[in-house]
């Protein structure tokens, strides 16, 4: 059998340790590179990452990996999946350490939390949480509508009306927990430290 | 709101995993041997994040604990806070790159607010946890702990544990040394040395023998998380079905079928025949 090339982008951010392991876990053997020419051969991209979202994008930015996503996924059609970080800086934009444009994958800005929508909840949003998916997700295939994931975040995505909308979560507010459209796939959870949920979404993620 | 949590805490001693009663050490075994006889799979998928402290008491071998971590992180899809003699923050970056998402703290937190001050600019506040060992002294009072349980803190316990949650850590791992490998349940008492307005999570460690000790600990509302480290009262599966007693008894914990993998796995082979 071929081998998918599924590509983790590695760009000195957060701990990619247990995203490789959740995916050799299930029997992909990824790539992990800060590459941007590897990157352009993929046939699918992980994008993980936690930090700030100014400094990875000025990474991302400094040693042209944007530019290899962007073709990878608009122009050559293949899969992403952005978690955590990796979800957000797929965005239009983010206010973390002073406005940055995002990749723009996902056309919602990144925000922090305010203490209006999360009440008497705490920022960062840390631990296992209920999310509500669509029935018709693909990454959320054979999990039931509701299902626990682990969060650790302190910005989020809001709901913009838009179709690739197709799981929330609430804390004090509802934010937007998963986004899926075509080939672009991002969590703001960890699949890889979800238990079984997570690896069951990241096996839905594979076999697209 | 996040859901409450069951932490399971290794305790690794120069390669050996250890039980502790009252942190007096007695050697259980090593990596392999708590993989095939305890089943550290089975753990791994019956709780909501694990625990590894290397409490070596001699000069420790941050290289060898950091491929122990490696190994047991490679199975276990929750979040992992390591720690054990951190003082250096090359020390902590080991462990974060070993599988590790949190550190876990505890001398530093009397002696060097500086250095927790570091550790979170460099990874986070999220990132660090701190772990204050707590024991009864001669009057009944309660005190803190440093150097693995063999120097006391002087001053109330209550305003150290005031003092730490005001620094830069992201939640308070509270463990009573008396009760440590008791088996007795948890000292709930010490929950009153917490500041009313307990801004940050609360994990309670130390005691816990069988589930009902679990339940007891997560009826408390000031408890986030309970912690065990007691490897023999809950062999094979006793961790899976001590954690389906706590979900049917109505706790607030993370809910997953391990079943559906299995099933999505098993439906995709004959799918591929088809």
């Amino acid at each position: 059998m071929m081998d998918p090339r599924i590509v983790v982008v590695d760009y000195g951010m957060g701990n990619i340790w247990s995203v490789l392991s959740a995916l050799r876990y299930l029997g992909c053997n990824p790539i992990v590179t800060s590459e941007p020419d590897e990157v352009v051969r993929a046939q699918g991209l992980v994008l993980p990452g936690v930090g700030s979202f100014r400094k990875a994008m000025t990474t991302l930015r400094h040693t042209g990996l944007d530019k290899a996503i962007l073709e990878v996924v608009q122009n050559r059609g293949r899969k992403i999946l952005g978690i955590c970080l990796g979800m957000q800086l797929m965005g239009s934009h983010g206010s973390e350490d002073g406005d940055t444009l995002g990749l723009g994958l996902i056309p919602i800005p990144v925000d922090k939390f305010t203490f209006e929508e999360i009440g008497v909840n705490k920022i960062p949003h840390i631990g296992f949480n209920s999310v509500r998916s669509k029935p018709d997700a693909i990454i959320f295939r054979s999990l039931p509508e509701t299902a626990d994931f682990y969060f650790v975040h302190s910005y989020r995505m809001l709901s913009a009306g838009l179709s690739g909308e197709v799981a929330t979560c609430v804390h004090g507010t509802e934010f937007l927990a998963a986004y899926e459209k075509d080939n672009i796939f991002a969590v703001q959870f960890h699949p890889e430290k979800s238990q079984t949920n997570g690896l069951l979404l990241l096996k839905n993620f594979l076999a697209q | 709101m996040p859901k409450k949590r069951l932490i399971f805490a290794l305790l690794y001693n120069s390669g050996q995993f250890m039980l502790s009663r009252n942190f007096r050490l007695q050697k259980v075994g090593d990596i392999k041997w708590l993989q095939t006889n305890y089943n550290f799979s089975q753990i791994s998928f019956s709780i909501d994040e694990l625990v590894v402290l290397d409490v070596t008491r001699n000069e420790r071998d941050t290289g060898a604990f950091c491929e122990a971590l490696k190994i047991l992180s490679e199975g276990c899809f929750v979040p992992i806070a390591a720690g054990g003699g951190i003082r250096t923050i090359s020390h902590a970056h080991a462990l974060l790159h070993s599988g590790a998402d949190k550190v876990v703290v505890n001398t530093p937190l009397y002696e060097s607010k500086g250095f927790i001050g570091e550790l979170a600019r460099e990874f986070g506040q999220q990132c660090v946890v701190a772990s204050i060992d707590i024991r009864r002294v001669a009057d009944g009072a309660y005190r803190a702990w440093t150097e693995a349980g063999s120097r006391c803190v002087e001053g109330p316990a209550a305003y150290w544990i005031e003092r730490v949650t005001n620094t830069a850590v992201g939640e308070i791992y509270l463990n009573s040394i008396d009760r440590d490998g008791t088996g007795q349940g948890y000292d709930l008492q010490l929950l009153d040395q917490l500041p009313l307005d307990m801004p940050k999570p609360v994990i309670l460690a130390g005691g816990a023998g069988n589930a009902t000790h679990l339940a007891t600990g997560l009826a408390d509302a000031r408890v986030d998380a309970v912690a065990t480290a007691h490897l023999h009262n809950f062999v094979g599966d006793g961790l899976k079905r001590a954690r389906q007693s706590l979900i049917a008894g109505g706790v607030d914990l993370p809910v997953w079928d391990v079943q559906l993998l299995e099933q999505h796995r098993k439906a995709q082979d004959t799918a591929s025949f088809n």
